[in-house]
């Protein structure tokens, strides 16, 4: 199968949404105007570690405008996780809407709703506390040592494996065929390092929090999990469901961040005010205190053979998870079952992971989940066995990367919080993608010109290879309701959350695809829980393939009701009608327009509304494939990385939108690529984050950002609606160890420690010479 | 912000400057605010916006190149008399101000009232041995931008005066000039280091050089052993180890100053 | 002197101003900056990002240059001109930027988008023909974490052939 003969779909149908967003219509959480809404602020905790002794709020609730104080005492004490995840979430109950001990420095302490932010600033500053500081502890290895703080010692937490030792996930696995080693002519072994790093969506975390006109709480929020919002909040703050709706309206970006249900407090606060609620972060908080990158130490260790052939490979995965379990067992999982299945490995697999305690900042979703971490030890790890046995790095991967019709033993073992499931590669333009990146990067030409460098600066080309998942199988669902109006165009109910990936446009060329109408000729409406079907929401790369899936399968339901009807109109058989250009069209030519099949359903025959819905999951996961190339010249006497050309060539099966498509790659991978240069959270030796703003914590502008090509690969998956896999994460991975192995080809020197920031690199030169 | 009670936007240098001598308005002067809107001192009750103030001319003037204390960033990055001067190093400096919504605000006035170490001029000014203007009590006065940077002069620009003008001296017109900024991206606010190198030659050897320093602190510096070096002519590696001792012995770590070491090779070598 | 002296009154200045080419009387808070200002008064199009001059969300374009809304205080925009997105065009008449950026798939989540079409438009003003090096420049304030900027280079560089095919028919 192929997309050659599809009409909308495959197409660079223009985004529904974004000339509104080019013209600055009101669409975002904040660009209403709610009528007494009060300003919300949050006291946050000073202390990396503290309990609260005292906390006094007299002085605060005098302020004049203030409407509400919450702490610990005014909240119900429900533990939970605040990671938006299906029910029930793999992720620790070790949350609590407000807590009486703090665990980080931006951790939740109180909160305040006033009339005016003047107001909620003076209260909050007013608000008294007596701390007793406990000793605190920043380091995963320090985390996890006998007698270290234990910062989860609360009795009513739930699933957390070893509170004791700060282990807030864990999970080891082992494929044993032999001894280990036994077969390998080598064998390395080290350790990879990414630290804290943030999302950065442009928009920070808002909520706006009013009551409908029967009391029920609204929540308008910037989120990409309005369904799991609404469970959690009702499970926090022990409200039904039923009184809950939330509102996702247009969003300004996510890539993680806005999986994540912070909603509770702002929550808890128009019900204590009566009154609505905004609570917009500032991009201080929301650099601390909303959701960061897992940090980890990723050691790897492998066996290869002179003739590259992968004997062993074992990854242990220490993750940080800052002072909650947020993602802290499936990122950690993601890390090792999107990786390490990428490479056939003959003998024996090892997987050690741990998720850790700290009294940092809290990690979460973060675009890549784990895969990011995993794939800069294994891919740096693959040339550095190509180096030693004299393979070429594409040749060595093209030998041993997972091929059609292969499964791994790693896809079964290790799912997201329950078992993975079996699975075999359906679809892969791994091959093409390699070739074509080759030919773009000119990497034989370019390959034998650096060979031989003198002077300071120096040039090189690496390579990356990495896959990632479609939607996580057995556990994501999505549902989709269509109902066809008189015009013969379609409105589209979904669940899935466009964050402004662009999904409400890609949804509906799916449904217009199998209607035979165009785009436009849909009006779609997501993620309002009051009014679309349930979606687990825009993550784990799954909107595509199973809200997509869920899609088609509703427009299949509505076009076969058009075809019941079209019958009657037409005097023809069923099986003798198809739709094609808004039209339900006989095979001799006889048709009708879609408009007449609206109104005869509508108003004379058999009188209905022509509507479905229909839900999705999958029982695979199909993965995407990249090969990713980068040119690099290392000034090696400043250690300053200059990327000259990036090319990503990507396997997403159909494109359903190709234009879309390429733009969540190119995001992808620039993200990937400020990863690799700049971004770092820092911290001073108490916990306190030191860069907590754009101008100190550097992501790329477009004057910084090399040039980047993204290329996709045409493949057809069969699980997928038209042939579509997932594209949206797995560009991220490829810049870390693709730039690394680039600077090893230019310098011969191995880059461990992200971001290589020119001060790292000459440390790393140095220390080589 | 909050305590502020006037706005006030004089049209001549003498109007402000009696703005902000009069006791009665507590005035701040300010031009592009990029360093300062967000934090006015709590005692400044009126913001003294000097917008229509006649001092963002760039001019020829005596044979010195005088930059009007309010010219933009980005008037600087795009003037063609600071292009052609000193190999454009003014420009080329300008240009790597952050951002370009910054260029288009901030002024060259603002980063020598406010000393601050990710300000790019400083070190630039300091190597070109800038003169500035400035209006105050006792009237218009020309004081060298080092005096003024690194010792304030008793004055408070933008509080009890005002700067108009910076003088750039026709002598380093012809100078061989580069402006380093090395820094995690292009972009980036903060740097490592800034480095600005001059050199004029005369025969076979050098007239003068200036090799100064910025980022490290808000007051950049020279580095005259460095400096001493290169003009004695011993050569790019003698000036390089030079430079790295002098780095080091500010404090600089031992990446800026290895790299910083490496870059001064490079410039002595294209001398 | 005293008609370049605006004083506070209960915690407002008013100012004259002219937003999108009207003449608006608008009272500004005390220690309100331009872009609360403006969407206080409903140019919710001005995105407010991070607050600290640094992700050029909130560009507007005063007295013909773009400028950072969030460092301007309200109050100095008097006797100015701005410009913000909603001056530019609209859903149903767009500018030929904002017609090209949605053309190019530069649009994802939107939030980005106004502040670096201002931007753009400024550069388009100056340069009419601009080479990438030139756009990436002048965008260098607009943060985007959505796009790589590709999409978005490219919509500037389409948009400049579309003003410059209507400024030679006109």
């Amino acid at each position: 199968m192929d997309a050659k003969n599809l009409k909308v779909v495959n197409k660079p149908v223009a985004k529904m949404d974004a000339m509104g967003l080019a013209c600055g219509e009101p669409a975002f959480t904040d660009d209403v105007e709610i009528k007494g809404l009060l300003c919300g602020k949050i006291l946050w905790s000073p202390h990396a570690h503290a309990r609260i002794k005292k906390i006094d709020t007299d002085a605060a609730l005098k302020v004049p405008g203030v409407k509400a104080v919450l702490t610990y005492k005014d909240l119900p004490r429900v533990p939970h996780t605040t990671a938006g995840q299906g029910y029930p979430e793999p992720s620790p109950y070790d949350t609590y809407t407000l807590d009486n001990k703090v665990r980080y420095v931006g951790d939740r302490v109180a909160a305040v709703a006033a009339e005016t932010q003047e107001a909620a600033q003076e209260a909050i500053s007013k608000i008294k506390v007596e701390y007793e500081l406990l000793p605190a502890v920043f380091d995963t290895f320090e985390a996890m040592k006998e007698g270290a703080p234990v910062i989860h010692d609360e009795e009513d937490s739930k699933n957390i494996p070893d509170a004791k030792h700060n282990i807030a996930a864990k999970f080891d696995f082992e494929v044993r065929n032999g001894d280990w080693f036994k077969e390998a002519d080598h064998v390395f072994e080290h350790s990879w390092k990414i630290p804290y790093l943030q999302h950065c969506a442009i928009e920070p975390h808002v909520t706006i929090a009013y009551f409908d006109n029967a009391g029920r709480l609204v929540l308008r929020t910037s989120t990409q999990v309005p369904f799991h919002v609404r469970r959690i909040v009702a499970q926090a703050l022990k409200i039904p469901v039923k009184n809950i709706r939330v509102i996702k309206p247009r969003i300004g970006g996510g890539f993680g961040s806005k999986q994540e249900v912070l909603e509770d407090i702002v929550a808890a606060l128009a019900l204590k005010a009566g009154r609505p609620v905004k609570l917009e972060y500032t991009r201080k908080e929301t650099f601390i205190s909303s959701r960061t990158r897992h940090p980890a130490t990723c050691r790897m260790k492998a066996g290869v053979k002179k003739d590259g052939t992968i004997t062993d490979a074992e990854m242990e995965i220490t993750l940080n998870t800052g002072a909650y379990g947020s993602h802290a067992l499936t990122v950690m999982m993601c890390s090792g079952s999107h990786t390490i299945p990428m490479y056939r490995v003959k003998n024996n697999i090892k997987f050690i992971g741990r998720s850790v305690y700290t009294n940092m900042p809290v990690a979460g979703a973060y675009r890549g989940y784990g895969a990011t971490q995993g794939f800069f030890a294994w891919e740096c790890l693959m040339d550095m066995m190509a180096a030693k046995i004299g393979m070429d790095p594409v040749v060595f991967r093209k030998m041993n990367y997972i091929k059609l019709g292969e499964g791994s033993p790693v896809f079964k073992a290790m799912g997201e919080g329950r078992e993975g499931v079996e699975q075999v590669i359906t679809s892969t333009g791994l091959f093409e993608a390699i070739q074509k990146g080759m030919d773009e990067i000119k990497w034989a030409e370019k390959k034998a010109k650096y060979a031989s460098q003198t002077g300071p600066i120096r040039r090189g080309v690496g390579v990356a290879c990495m896959m990632q998942g479609s939607g996580i199988p057995e556990v994501d669902m999505a549902c989709a309701t269509m109902k066809m109006n008189e015009d013969g165009s379609f409105n589209l109910l979904v669940g899935a959350a466009d964050l402004g990936t662009g999904s409400d446009t890609i949804l509906a060329q799916i449904a217009a695809e199998v209607l035979g109408i165009k785009a436009d000729d849909i009006v779609v409406t997501s993620s309002d829980t009051d009014i679309t079907p349930f979606d687990v929401g825009a993550y784990a790369s799954s909107t595509t393939f199973i809200s997509g899936g869920a899609v088609k399968k509703t427009a299949e339901k509505v076009r076969d009701m058009i075809i019941e009807v079209g019958a009657k109109i037409l005097d023809k058989k069923k099986e003798e009608l198809r739709l094609a250009d808004g039209k339900v069209v006989a095979a001799d030519g006889a048709s009708c327009p879609l408009s007449e099949v609206a109104n005869t359903s509508l108003y004379y025959y058999n009188q209905h509304q022509i509507t479905a819905s229909a839900s999705h999951f999958a029982h695979t996961s199909p993965p995407p494939f990249q090969a990713n190339f980068a040119e690099v010249e290392v000034d090696t006497e400043t250690g300053q990385i200059k990327i000259l050309d990036y090319v990503s060539c990507v396997d997403c099966g159909t494109a359903i939108n190709p234009q879309l498509a390429q733009g969540q790659n190119d995001g992808a991978v620039v993200n990937g690529i400020s990863h690799t240069l700049s971004e770092e959270m820092e911290f001073s030796s108490n916990g306190t984050p030191l860069n907590a703003s754009f101008r100190r914590y550097k992501i790329l502008s477009a004057a910084d950002t090399p040039p980047v090509r993204s290329f996709i690969i045409p493949t057809w998956e069969p699980a997928g609606p038209f042939g579509a896999k997932s594209v949206s994460e797995i560009g991220i991975n490829g810049p870390l160890p693709a730039v690394a192995n680039a600077v090893y080809s230019a310098t011969g020197v191995w880059l461990f420690e992200a971001p290589f920031t020119p001060d790292k690199v000459l440390k790393a030169i140095k220390k080589a010479r | 912000m909050k305590n502020i009670k006037y706005y006030a936007f004089p049209s001549t240098t003498k109007e402000a400057v009696a703005l902000l001598l009069n006791k009665r308005y507590k005035a701040m002067a300010l031009a592009g605010g990029t360093l300062v809107a967000k934090t006015l001192p709590e005692t400044v009750e009126t913001y003294l916006d000097i917008k229509n103030v006649p001092i963002k001319n760039i001019k020829l003037q005596g044979g010195n190149l005088v930059i009007g204390a309010g010219a933009t960033f980005n008037d600087i990055d795009l003037s063609k008399l600071c292009r052609g001067w000193a190999g454009g190093v003014i420009s080329a400096a300008a240009a790597k101000c952050s951002s370009q919504l910054i260029r288009n605000m901030a002024t060259i006035g603002g980063n020598v009232a406010r000393p601050h170490s990710f300000n790019i001029f400083p070190v630039v000014l300091l190597g070109l041995d800038a003169k500035v203007r400035l209006s105050s009590r006792s009237g218009a006065r020309l004081v060298d931008f080092q005096d003024l940077y690194s010792s304030g002069l008793g004055l408070r620009p933008g509080l009890d005066s005002l700067i108009t003008e910076i003088v750039i001296p026709g002598k380093t017109r012809k100078w061989k000039c580069e402006f380093v900024k090395l820094a995690k991206t292009e972009s980036s606010w903060e740097s490592y280091i800034t480095l600005f190198f001059s050199a004029e030659k005369k025969g076979k050897g050098l007239a003068q050089v200036r090799v100064a320093v910025g980022a490290l602190s808000p007051k950049p510096f020279r580095a005259p052993e460095t400096e001493k070096v290169l003009l004695s002519g011993a050569g790019p590696v003698a000036a390089a180890t030079a430079f790295a001792a002098e780095l080091d012995a500010a404090r600089a770590g031992e990446y800026r100053a290895s790299a910083a070491a490496s870059l001064l090779k490079r410039f002595a070598g294209s001398i | 002197m005293k008609n370049n002296i605006i004083e506070m009154t209960r915690g407002f200045f008013n100012i004259t101003v002219a937003v999108n080419g009207e003449k608006k009387e608008l009272a500004v808070r005390n220690g309100e900056f331009l872009l609360d200002a403006l969407r206080r008064h409903g140019w919710k199009g001005t995105k407010k990002g991070c607050d600290t001059g640094d992700c050029g969300s909130c560009a507007v374009i005063l007295n013909g240059k773009p400028v950072l809304g969030c460092l301007v205080p309200a109050v100095a925009a008097h006797d100015g001109a701005i410009t913000t997105i909603e001056g530019l065009g609209s859903v149903r008449e767009p500018h030929p930027l904002q017609a090209a950026f949605v053309e190019a798939g530069a649009v994802q989540c939107g939030f980005c988008i106004p502040g670096m079409i201002l931007s753009s438009k400024h550069l388009l003003d100056v340069t009419p023909n601009p080479t990438e090096a030139e756009i990436r420049k002048a965008l260098d304030g607009n943060l985007c974490r959505c796009t790589g900027y590709v999409q978005q280079v490219a919509a500037v560089k389409n948009a400049a052939k579309t003003l410059a095919g209507k400024g030679k028919r006109a």
